[in-house]
């Protein structure tokens, strides 16, 4: 058989791992450029494609040269697990996303109350669990390089001539210059995601060039291929269900429900599909696209499985070659050798991406999980900015080198797929705490701990011991017998249940113990408050938006909550990165400067988020723990729990708001009304007590009382009006407004007041104005506002107002400049506020002071923005802009 | 008025319909020593469902008339 030489194939695949890095970091500087290129269903469905590993390329030919279709349920249980895309998956992501969970331990432990505990452990099974998996790529990688080139590294070789052991570090090190070169908080990696869309096309199209080449150029099509496998009594069962799994003539229904439903529980729960499918997705919707187009790239990839393994079993007869590398070995044998290298790029293909998911993603639970909370305990108030790379760079050394001594203690036993399986055992585990997670408010952290713990026991009981006993690690007499010769305790027939495979035995045994734990144990007890207020933040996730936490009262154990909280994220961010985070909150929260910042129960949660991507959201929580006690479950968060209508959860939502503004109200308003009623007592009392008042006095204050009456039902009004408009309550039209003719009215109402002070007003607009749609009253309302308030302010007699309106594609600009006394510097903030007025004391003119704040909540309201511009000396020019059409929510229309 | 199954509803529908029609029993039907166009019915009988599987799910979803609420998941 021909061989390539091993430099060939060393340079060939070195060449493409470096092609890999380079679009890694192509796609990384795009997206620091904003050009972000995995912003597309497309991309998304090809990432999800590392879902096929090596465990695809290699061992479902090898299983298919076995066992005929049964390497089929592998991919049958991901597509019905993609069908639910759009609910199951899409509320993960939702939860992860709102959550800013950034592995599938944060997910567990975030759920049932950030517990440290369940970290640990979700860390620990999804390390232990995806070693065999790893083992499975490293074997796959080793043994074609033994084919292709024809040298034998493993066979009685010292360890380190061992080319696996090799293989195993070059993968380390490339996973470490791929994945962990920065550190991103939210673990988001769009140079990883490129290249590995970018290997789900390079191992498809490899496998379905090496179809084509063994269906029609050693055969004459695949109907050829089926019809000489039909006419070999050997190969015939192959094409059956029964029988094909050595001899037994009834279909084994119970282990292919098994692999189904196993498959499709990897797919959504192994950490590097957790991280492809819900940590890095950039758009909600792609999930739509991939729900039908990544079965569909699975259908592709299986389509020439069984060509490729019986053209293998017929051309080599059986027995003779391995059927796990006949990818290789049926082009080598027609001499095609540079389509035997293509493959091997495939194959690669196939294993590196998994290989660097997986590897980031377990680095990140265990650098979040294991190693950071223990460093916070032993270093406490140091910068620990600088630990998590070295950490996660360590880790992923080790998951390499944990996998080679799998790979050497059961590698060489086991099939390909036999080894993948026992990984898939160990992530099915996390199925019945993170799914009844999503759906189940009574589930608890006991109930989960319970149930995870019991579900890895007994898959190590009943599987991954007897795979290392298999190789001879383990007294003989250990499978047979059981431990000490107690037959009960026989791993693979635990209790005596005979009759099964070892992978279904295994799996009823440990998901009956894990869901049945889980389920009993919640039972036993009432979730605290803690774990109920995640768990309705994750069952109810999509009741929930856009609320974020009720802004609880919050009891600080530091005497300046904000500078210790700013101390905390320079330690785990650092320090440049934590001060970007607090420069942006105080830019979104509208305190403009960081120092300006109100620490309440939002700053809390935003800083624990932030910091939940660089520590693990358990770890987060501690930390934040010291410088703020648990946030005290508000009357508000009660009331939600209490009540699981969501009627009455809509009905209580709306009373809380009143509530506030009734605060808002009594506290602020209670001043302004004081003011005009002090007076019109002031003035009832002195003509009550002097009888004999000259009649024109008492005419003059009766002008004044009633003066100042017409204010205070003024003020109750517009008090009433921001009331309706800031619950939401307002009376909202929309209708196409002529804003020429708006400008003509308005002029027309306070052309009065005008006149009084003697003021020209001018006005500049284009002779032709889209209409805009809007509420025709409510803008009325805004200019006529803008306008008095230019009457008021213009020096009397000579008073100039100029009111412009201008548009562009966007929309439409209206600005009223006077040539008043302006706004001093100090102040320009403040007249957008309630109850505050522009002007001293001595000047300010008879207003409400709502005016201006009703305005730009009406602006708002249509998607516009209204300001003031003001220099010292040139008067004021209040302006607002409105979009052409707008969107708002809660549109009666 | 009758409003349109949201597409939620519909792909659950087809998850269940698929679940059931490649599992044991109803997929021993094909298991017969028969060929079609040369290819033996077990085997186009897998890749056909599943063909047709992924074609019902590519039209539910890229339809546009289905309602695409926020509905819990």
């Amino acid at each position: 058989m021909h061989t390539l030489p091993l430099a060939w194939v060393l340079g060939a695949s070195i060449a493409y791992l470096a092609l890999l890095f380079t679009v890694a970091s192509w796609a990384d500087r795009r997206a620091a450029s904003g050009r972000s290129v995995i912003g597309n269903p497309w991309v998304y469905t090809l990432s999800i494609g590392v879902y096929c590993t090596a465990w695809t390329y290699f061992g479902s030919v090898g299983r298919a040269a076995s066992s005929g279709l049964w390497f089929l349920p592998i991919y049958l249980g991901p597509t019905l697990a993609m069908l639910l895309a759009w609910s199951l998956l899409r509320k993960m992501v939702r939860i992860a996303h709102t959550q800013r969970i950034t592995s599938i331990a944060d997910f567990v432990a975030s759920r049932y109350g950030k517990s440290r505990a369940l970290a640990v452990l979700v860390t620990l099974i999804a390390l232990v669990g995806i070693l065999p998996y790893v083992a499975l790529q490293l074997k796959a990688i080793a043994s074609g390089l033994t084919v292709l080139t024809g040298t034998h590294g493993a066979a009685g070789a010292p360890w380190w001539q061992d080319s696996t052991l090799a293989i195993a570090l070059l993968l380390a090190g490339f996973t470490i210059a791929f994945g962990t070169r920065h550190l991103d908080a939210s673990e988001r990696h769009e140079g990883m995601v490129a290249a590995i869309a970018l290997e789900s096309v390079v191992k498809l199209l490899a496998f379905l060039a090496i179809g084509a080449f063994v269906a029609w150029g050693m055969f004459e099509g695949p109907a050829d291929v089926f019809a000489r496998a039909a006419a070999d009594p050997a190969l015939a069962p192959l094409l059956r269900l029964t029988g094909s799994t050595g001899g037994d003539a009834r279909f084994a229904g119970g282990q292919w429900f098994a692999l189904t439903l196993l498959a499709a529980l990897s797919l959504l729960f192994l950490p590097r599909q957790f991280q492809v499918m819900v940590v890095e997705l950039v758009d909600e919707r792609h999930l739509r696209r991939a729900s039908w187009a990544f079965p569909l790239y699975l259908l592709l990839i299986n389509l020439f499985v069984l060509p490729i393994a019986l053209g293998g079993l017929l051309h080599f007869g059986r027995g003779a070659a391995d059927p796990e590398t006949f990818v290789l070995s049926l082009p080598l044998s027609q001499g095609a050798s540079w389509f035997a290298l293509l493959a091997f790029v495939g194959g690669l293909s196939a294993a590196t991406g998994m290989v660097i998911v997986e590897a980031i993603a377990v680095s990140t639970m265990v650098c979040n999980d294991l190693v950071m909370p223990w460093v916070l305990r032993a270093r406490p108030g140091r910068d620990l900015s600088r630990w998590p790379l070295p950490v996660r760079r360590a880790v992923i050394v080790l998951l390499l080198l944990l996998g080679y001594l799998y790979f050497r203690i059961a590698g060489e036993a086991y099939a390909l797929v036999s080894i993948g399986l026992i990984s898939f055992a160990a992530v099915a585990q996390f199925a019945p705490a993170l799914i009844g997670g999503m759906y189940w408010k009574g589930a608890t952290r006991a109930g989960a701990l319970a149930g995870l713990l019991a579900g890895f026991a007994l898959w190590t009981w009943t599987l991954l011991l007897p795979s290392i006993a298999k190789s001879g690690w383990l007294p003989q007499g250990f499978l047979a017998d059981g431990p000490f010769g107690i037959a009960l305790l026989r791993p693979e027939q635990l209790f005596g249940l005979a009759g099964l495979d070892n992978l279904t035995h295994a799996l009823l045994w440990s998901l009956l113990a894990n869901i049945g734990l889980f389920v009993a144990v919640s039972l036993a007890r009432a979730p605290s408050a803690r774990e109920m207020r995640q768990a309705l933040r994750f069952v109810d996730v999509f009741h929930h938006e856009g609320q974020g936490a009720a802004p609880g009262h919050m009891r600080w154990h530091a005497t300046d909550p904000l500078a210790e909280l700013r101390q905390l994220a320079a330690r785990f961010l650092g320090a440049d990165a934590a001060a970007r985070m607090f420069a942006d909150y105080a830019q979104r929260s509208g305190a403009g400067r960081v120092e300006r910042i109100e620490p309440d129960a939002q700053l809390v949660r935003h800083v624990e988020t932030q910091l939940a991507g660089a520590i693990g959201s358990a770890s987060a929580h501690a930390v934040v723990a010291t410088v703020v006690e648990e946030e005290s479950l508000g009357p508000a968060d009660l009331l939600r729990m209490l009540d699981e209508a969501s009627q009455v959860r809509a009905l209580n939502r709306q009373l809380e708001g009143l509530d506030r503004l009734k605060d808002d109200f009594i506290s602020s308003v209670t001043h302004e009304l004081r003011t005009p009623l002090t007076s019109i007592r002031a003035f009832a009392e002195l003509m009550r007590d002097d009888p004999d008042m000259p009649a024109e006095q008492r005419q003059e204050f009766i002008g004044l009382v009633v003066a100042e009456t017409e204010r205070l039902s003024r003020l109750v009004n517009q008090v009433l009006d921001m009331a309706k408009m800031e619950a939401g309550h307002g009376q909202w039209r929309r209708e196409a407004v002529d804003l020429r003719e708006l400008i003509e009215h308005a002029l027309q109402t306070t052309s009065e007041l005008f006149r009084e002070r003697g003021a020209i007003v001018t006005v500049q607009q284009p002779d032709q104005v889209p209409s805009l749609m809007a509420d025709r009253d409510r803008l009325l309302q805004v200019l006529i506002n803008l306008l008095s308030n230019a009457a008021k302010f213009v020096p009397k007699g000579s008073g100039r107002v100029l009111v412009t309106l201008s548009t562009d594609a966007k929309g439409a600009t209206i600005e009223v400049q006077d040539n008043g006394p302006g706004v001093p510097p100090e102040q320009q903030q403040l007249v957008f506020e309630k109850f505050r007025q522009g002007g001293d004391a001595s000047n300010r003119p008879q207003g409400t002071g709502l005016g201006l704040p009703i305005s730009r909540k009406i602006v708002e309201h249509f998607g516009g923005r209204m300001w003031l511009k003001s220099a010292p000396g040139q008067g004021a020019c209040f302006g607002f802009e409105l979009p052409w059409m707008h969107e708002t929510p809660g549109d009666p229309s | 008025m009758r409003t349109a199954p949201t597409r939620r509803a519909r792909l659950l529908g087809l998850a269940a319909l698929g679940a059931v029609g490649f599992n044991f029993p109803l997929i021993t039907l094909w298991d017969r020593a028969v060929t079609w166009f040369g290819l033996p019915l077990m085997t186009l009988a897998l890749f056909a469902g599943w063909a047709v599987l992924i074609g019902a799910a590519a039209w539910i979803v890229e339809r546009g008339d289905a309602r695409d609420e926020d509905d819990d998941g």
